[in-house]
């Protein structure tokens, strides 16, 4: 894997760091165009009295095809949530589990240690740099805590859509099938799937449509678009600003300890520029040196 | 008599009654001579007028005979009938031994509900099977008593039997009256129901103008009877009978297969402690999921927007 996806690619002189293999970003584009598209669908309904749904509506091909619409591209995220589960439980089983079984170490122990530790499940680093942002934010310090691989709102965003998928989910598939689960549960909780469907579906394009977004493609670090989503590597400026820890072990690890950058100091802006774009002009000018030390590296390892 | 629209054909024509109000007296007649009654005429209905230039007009009354004579009792036409199914049904003015209801005056009379109706091109109409529909003849039945004509009459105008109005045109008729919070009070009914039924799937379809949705009439109204024989969700007539609701349903129109069970779905289920409190305090929990999770993350853009602007500055200590 890592002879496929080099921790550190170079191009123009400029460092990019490997967050997202081809796998991760096309699960993720399905899961963004199908969450887009059912939005679209969907609040037409939900606010079906406001004078902008209709038109909206009729764009999907109004009360004939839209709910069609809706339904198949539920069904689709619904395969790629299964999906995902499927991945993320063989993917966890051959990369931890499988080599603590090779060393005979396989106890309940241990196993919930390993997933604990997993970089995607919260920790108390994540409440700590929380914290630290808001102390950051609120200038009583003016260093920004040291995110580690994935930091909270990385973690947030993946745990809340988790979650989200999984009650509109099950829910949609009430609503669609009604006839066949009131066999079994009783109608008035067809309400109940109502409006869980719908609510959590305003929480999550809210959440996704406004700090998602604001978070990976509007805030002024990567206005106007951030590209890891398509490229799966991430600009070392960004690398600095919301993973330093996990950007200064990736630097030892490629053996590049003496081109570490400082810490990104707040952001670039109008208003005060002289912090941070020396160490970008620096690491242009070692390129050809430091792509030398990758090759080396990625030998070594 | 005739020719009254030697003069209603202006547009202009109007003038201010006793109340104060505007009466605009112009009849359109391209209009008219689409409608249900074009083949009545004027004096048909506005029976006190007999000499022109006339007095002010009384209010037309429905239940008058008119000139047209129905054919299969080859008598005047009135529609007196659907008088006595309106008296027994909930919307009647009197009570079961005949006295007056308390608040009879928010009782609706015909022209709350009906216009004067153009006919609709069949493209209109609600899902359309070959055969008779029941809900068509119970139409029939009101004024017409011979079965055989009935079927016959039916084949002849059956662009006619079929729903005349839109399910939201419909909400909105009967919103009319119920969703007036006043009216709903003095009544002890449990919802403003056009509203709650807006709320449903079914009326919101209806709301973006889906015309094969259910509206109150299809749930309200037995099948095989007319509007005109609604009853309470008490009366065990009623097809809103607690032990009538589960065929309403899974008509084949609409869900067939469906359980009795799926009938318990609330339609008219408000966000109201007392009418609902299951659905109240559920609605609230995601309300404060969805503000607990969005105001802490939008305080925290606004911050970071602010902190943007001022990159390095501290008030506590600098990095060295």
């Amino acid at each position: 894997m890592s002879e496929k996806y080099p921790p550190i690619k170079i191009v123009n002189g400029k460092k990019y760091f490997y967050r997202f293999n081809l796998n991760q970003r096309i699960q993720h584009i399905i899961l963004a165009a199908t969450v887009i598209i059912l939005v679209l669908t969907g609040m037409p309904l939900k606010f079906s009295g406001k004078p902008w749904a209709p038109y909206l509506y009729a764009m999907f091909g109004g009360i004939d095809v839209a709910p069609m619409v809706h339904k198949i591209t539920g069904a689709i995220m619904l395969v790629l949530f299964v999906y995902h589960v499927y991945w993320l439980i063989t993917t966890i089983y051959h990369n931890h589990l499988l080599p603590l079984k090779r060393e005979g170490k396989l106890t309940f122990g241990n196993v919930v240690r390993v997933l604990l530790r997993l970089p995607m499940v919260p920790n108390m680093k994540d409440a700590r740099d929380i914290a630290g942002l808001i102390k950051y934010l609120l200038f009583f310090t003016n260093e920004r805590p040291a995110g580690d691989e994935y930091t909270w709102k990385e973690k947030f965003d993946y745990w809340a859509p988790f979650w989200g998928i999984f009650v509109i989910g099950i829910t949609g598939i009430i609503i669609w099938n009604k006839e066949f689960f009131t066999q079994v549960i009783p109608g008035d909780a067809i309400n109940l799937c109502f409006i869980a469907h719908s609510d959590e579906a305003l929480l999550a394009a809210l959440f996704l449509f406004i700090w998602h977004w604001y978070n990976v493609h509007f805030s002024t670090s990567v206005f106007p678009m951030g590209t890891v989503f398509i490229t799966g590597y991430l600009p070392e400026e960004l690398m600095r600003e919301e993973h330093y820890e996990h950007y200064v072990r990736v630097m030892k690890e490629m053996g590049l300890e003496d081109e570490i950058l400082p810490p990104h100091g707040g952001h670039s802006s109008p208003c005060d520029s002289d912090d941070g774009d020396g160490g970008l002009q620096a690491s242009a000018e070692d390129g050809p040196q430091a792509e030398n030390k990758i090759q080396q590296g990625g030998t070594a390892a | 008599m005739g020719n009254c629209l030697l003069c209603h054909k202006y547009p202009g024509l109007s003038r201010v009654d006793e109340a104060g109000r505007m009466k605009l007296m112009f009849v359109n007649e391209d209009i008219f001579n689409k409608s249900v009654h074009s083949k009545v005429k004027c004096e048909g209905c506005h029976t006190d007028i007999t000499k022109i230039p006339h007095d002010p007009a009384k209010p037309v009354d429905c239940l008058t005979e008119c000139h047209i004579v129905e054919p299969t009792s080859e008598q005047k036409f009135s529609h007196k009938e659907v008088e006595k199914f309106l008296n027994n049904s909930v919307h009647s003015k009197i009570d079961e031994k005949g006295r007056p209801k308390q608040f009879s005056e928010d009782m609706p009379s015909c022209k709350d509900c009906h216009d004067n109706p153009l006919f609709r091109p069949l493209a209109f109409v609600k899902k359309v099977r070959p055969g008779i529909a029941e809900d068509a003849m119970g139409r029939c039945r009101v004024c017409h008593k011979k079965e055989d004509f009935i079927f016959r009459f039916y084949n002849h105008i059956t662009t006619r039997m079929h729903k005349s109005r839109s399910p939201l045109n419909i909400a909105q008729a009967c919103g009319k009256c119920h969703d007036d919070p006043e009216l709903v009070a003095r009544h002890n009914l449990k919802t403003k129901a056009g509203y709650s039924y807006s709320e449903t799937f079914h009326g919101k379809a209806a709301n973006l103008l889906d015309e094969s949705v259910p509206d109150c009439l299809d749930c309200h109204v037995v099948k095989g009877k007319s509007v005109h024989q609604m009853y309470g969700n008490d009366d065990p007539r009623s097809s809103t009978y607690p032990a009538n609701r589960g065929n309403i349903c899974n008509s084949v129109d609409c869900h067939p297969g469906a359980s009795v069970k799926f009938a318990n779905y609330k339609v008219h289920a408000e966000y109201s402690k007392e009418q609902s409190p299951v659905i109240y305090w559920f609605t609230t929990f995601f309300i404060i999921l969805t503000g607990g999770t969005l105001l802490p993350l939008m305080g925290i853009m606004f911050l970071d927007l602010l902190r943007r602007l001022f990159p390095n500055a501290t008030i506590m200590r600098r990095r060295k």
